[in-house]
């Protein structure tokens, strides 16, 4: 296994910049996640690694050896596509182990250990009872896994996995998501790890970064990337419902009080810190401070009653009612803003247009500067 | 507004591929009821039946006690909505909406009014003289909904209408869909094969599988009281946990650890037959306390193998020192006690979620009420 790193690199399709100057590091025996809407480039830079895609600007290196040069062969790579890309005449065992009688990976193994190994993957990632099968006969599921288990089943430099698991029901994506973490740290594989999926990256990932357009948002471990997003794009791409994201404006008073307020019902004074966070943030139109505030759903208080004086009111525009927590929702002007709470821990038993407290947890709050438009969907 | 019964129907495909069997059920006036299984289930062919697109082969359907078997889809005053918007595209959201009224030969200012109302409820007006090509995907979904309610249907009949949803977008939208039912009030059915959005969204859920009800019921009866091994996993992401136990009393169980023999009381009883066999027990993995007190009898010791990060909450991978070292999971909330991988932990095992299933998968397990 080795580190992959890539410094300044970039890539274009025509006029267009696909891949826009981007440097990370995959340490060795790390997993490492690339998450990012439909179109952002993450295949693009498997492919980059893979070295099936050319680049047109920067280094890609394996450990100290820059590979740009090499042909794909030459850099042992193991890939998992997410159109799976399966010999349709060859069936599941002879699918899983292509890679191994490749001749240019030289393994030379016996009939016997070739067995050994597809049978092990196989049965790792519950295909073991399907070998016998083609291809055709499988669910898109079942097609996924054996795509899974070939690109596994050899020990390369590094394995790209595209979308490896974005096929499988919402059940058997928990469970093999489990098991490409124990293959991970079981061989101390470097898996580079592409998904749209931000529950897969933030489960799997021991570093991770989020991309858009072609250019990298943030990078960082998965909890920095949840509880500290740099970018309200990267807050609005983690979470369950995702970040909130408020449009106000600081007002400060004559007092040395910084206060938030959106709209004429949204208002509260910020702390000391919070107040710091926001300063940095705003942008000046139409002589108002204006700023972002986001806030996720777990860290706003909803109750009947005053909570406290930075407490604000609001009518509620629903309640969803799920097994262990519910989601109170109100509308602002441009944005709708969630509130989780979980069973009993809260007012949950609200209904709609009834004016409720609501708190904002200050220790949590974050503030950007606006770089996606807000709307109702 | 309407009450909807389904009395022993069947759906029987070409003389003898079951669809739907014996099944029964009723969708109260103003309800909310989701459909709910996986794929090849029996849902569409259940929902098809209610709209009038599908025969029913035996059994009775019914909207408010009349049964309508051999009435057509458009007598039996149903909105469909569908997954695709299937809108028209040269006409103005406005002139979608209007569709099924001028159809009917209304007069221009009734349909005004009434278009006008709807679109306030769904949040439209704005967008009235826009084309459907213009809007975002939840608007086109809206539109679509609004030109099946403003026909004031006994029944609205909605399949799986969020599936292509931006996940990003799926809270807000059920809260929409919340909100409209409640200002509405219409009798709704909805077919899904996503079980969080039919916990989030509905009343009640009639749980299909194998052309068979398993169940019918409102959440929390369906997650708390699931009556077999079927429902109890595919309710709740993840799934219930599953390991083995023997039954050492009508209310008790005992599980074989590395630290002995761990008993384990029950929140109800267990027919006598039972004691002494070795059965599956079941609990959420919501539902296991992590223990401060390692000291008591319910409390079950495991090693933590992997840890998944999931934003407000973490899911724990634990090897349960059972004999067969079974594999479970346990969802903590983030801000609590911290593990790593490789730790040991004590998992308390209250009586209240423990789960029993006997060898048919049935849950056996008798709570008083």
């Amino acid at each position: 296994m080795v580190e992959v790193r890539l410094e300044n690199v970039s890539k274009r399709y025509g006029r267009k910049l696909a891949i826009d100057d981007i440097s990370f590091t995959c340490k060795e025996g790390e997993f490492f996640s690339i998450l990012g809407p439909t179109g952002a480039g993450k295949s693009t830079i498997l492919k980059m690694i893979a070295g099936i895609e050319p680049i047109n600007s920067g280094k890609i290196y394996f450990n100290d050896r820059v590979v740009n040069n090499l042909p794909p062969h030459e850099r042992n790579v193991s890939m998992a596509f997410e159109s799976y890309n399966l010999y349709s005449h060859f069936n599941v065992y002879e699918n899983i182990a292509f890679p191994l009688k490749a001749p240019k990976w030289k393994l030379n193994l016996s009939k016997e250990e070739e067995k050994a190994k597809v049978t092990e993957i196989a049965d790792f990632l519950g295909i073991g009872q399907l070998l016998d099968r083609k291809p055709q006969n499988l669910s898109g599921g079942q097609k996924q896994r054996v795509s899974l288990a070939r690109a596994l089943v050899r020990k390369p430099q590094v394995y790209l996995l595209d979308e490896p698991i974005a096929h499988l029901d919402a059940k058997l994506k928990f469970t093999t998501q489990t098991l490409l973490r124990e293959f991970a740290v079981n061989y101390g594989a470097t898996i580079i790890y592409v998904t749209h999926d931000y529950r897969e990256a933030l489960a799997l990932s021991d570093n991770m970064m989020v991309l858009r357009k072609g250019k990298i948002d943030q990078l960082g471990s998965p909890e920095e990337i949840y509880h500290t997003p740099k970018i309200d794009f990267v807050g609005m791409l983690v979470g369950e419902p995702p970040m909130n994201m408020v449009d106000g404006v600081l007002i400060n008073n004559r007092d040395g009080k910084t206060i938030f307020k959106a709209g004429s019902l949204f208002e509260f004074e910020l702390s000391k810190d919070a107040a710091i966070k926001a300063q940095k943030c705003v942008g000046n139109e139409n002589n108002n401070l204006n700023v972002r505030m986001g806030i996720r759903c777990e860290y706003i208080k909803v109750s009947d009653k005053k909570i406290s004086d930075n407490s604000f009111r609001l009518p509620v525009y629903a309640a969803v009612h799920e097994a262990e927590s519910s989601v109170i929702t109100f509308e602002l002007e441009n944005s709708f803003l969630h509130s989780r709470i979980n069973r009993g821990k809260g007012y949950d038993t609200c209904h709609i247009s009834e004016e409720v407290w609501l708190e904002i947890d200050q220790e949590n709050i974050c503030f950007f500067q606006k770089t996606i438009e807000l709307s109702k969907a | 507004m309407s009450r909807v019964d389904c009395n022993n129907v069947w759906k029987i495909y070409g003389g003898n591929v079951i669809g739907v069997k014996d099944l029964t059920f009723t969708c109260n006036d103003k309800e909310f009821l989701a459909i709910l299984g996986p794929s090849g289930g029996g849902k569409s062919s259940t929902l098809r039946m209610l709209a009038g697109l599908e025969e029913i082969s035996k059994g009775e359907v019914s909207f408010d006690g009349v049964v309508v078997n051999e009435k057509g889809p458009s007598e039996r005053n149903i909105a469909l909505a569908f997954e695709s918007y299937a809108l028209y595209y040269r006409m103005s959201v406005f002139e979608n909406i209007a569709f099924p009224l001028r159809a009917k030969g209304m007069k221009n200012n009734e349909v005004d009014k009434q278009v006008n109302a709807i679109a306030k409820v769904l949040n439209l007006s704005a967008l009235l003289q826009k084309k459907p090509a213009e809007l975002a995907g939840g608007h086109q979904q809206r539109v679509s909904l609004a030109r099946a309610l403003i026909r004031k249907p006994n029944v609205t009949l909605l399949d799986e209408p969020l599936s292509h949803m931006d996940q990003r977008l799926r809270a807000e939208i059920r809260a929409q869909i919340r909100r409209i039912h409640e200002e509405l009030g219409n009798t709704t059915i909805y077919v899904t094969h996503d079980q969080a959005e039919a916990i989030s969204l509905c009343d009640r859920i009639l749980i299909l599988t194998n052309a068979e009800k398993q169940q019918i019921g409102t959440v929390d009866e369906i997650y708390n009281k699931p009556v077999n091994k079927f429902v109890a996993n595919f309710i709740g992401q993840p799934g219930m946990n599953f390991m083995q136990c023997k039954v050492e009393s009508q209310k008790s169980v005992s599980i074989n650890t590395n630290v002995g023999v761990k008993t384990l009381e029950l929140a109800g009883t267990v027919d006598p037959k039972y004691i002494g066999s070795e059965i599956t027990m079941g609990i959420r993995p919501q539902q296991i306390r992590i223990a401060e007190n390692k000291n008591l009898e319910s409390i079950v010791p495991g090693l933590i193998k992997m840890i998944e990060f999931q934003g407000d909450t973490s899911i724990l991978i634990i090897e349960l020192s059972d004999t067969k070292k079974t594999e479970i999971r346990v969802v903590i909330s983030a801000g609590g006690i911290k593990f790593k991988r490789g730790d040991s932990c004590f998992m308390d095992f209250r009586p209240e979620f423990i789960h029993l299933f006997d060898d048919t998968e049935k849950a056996i397990i008798e709570r008083k009420v």
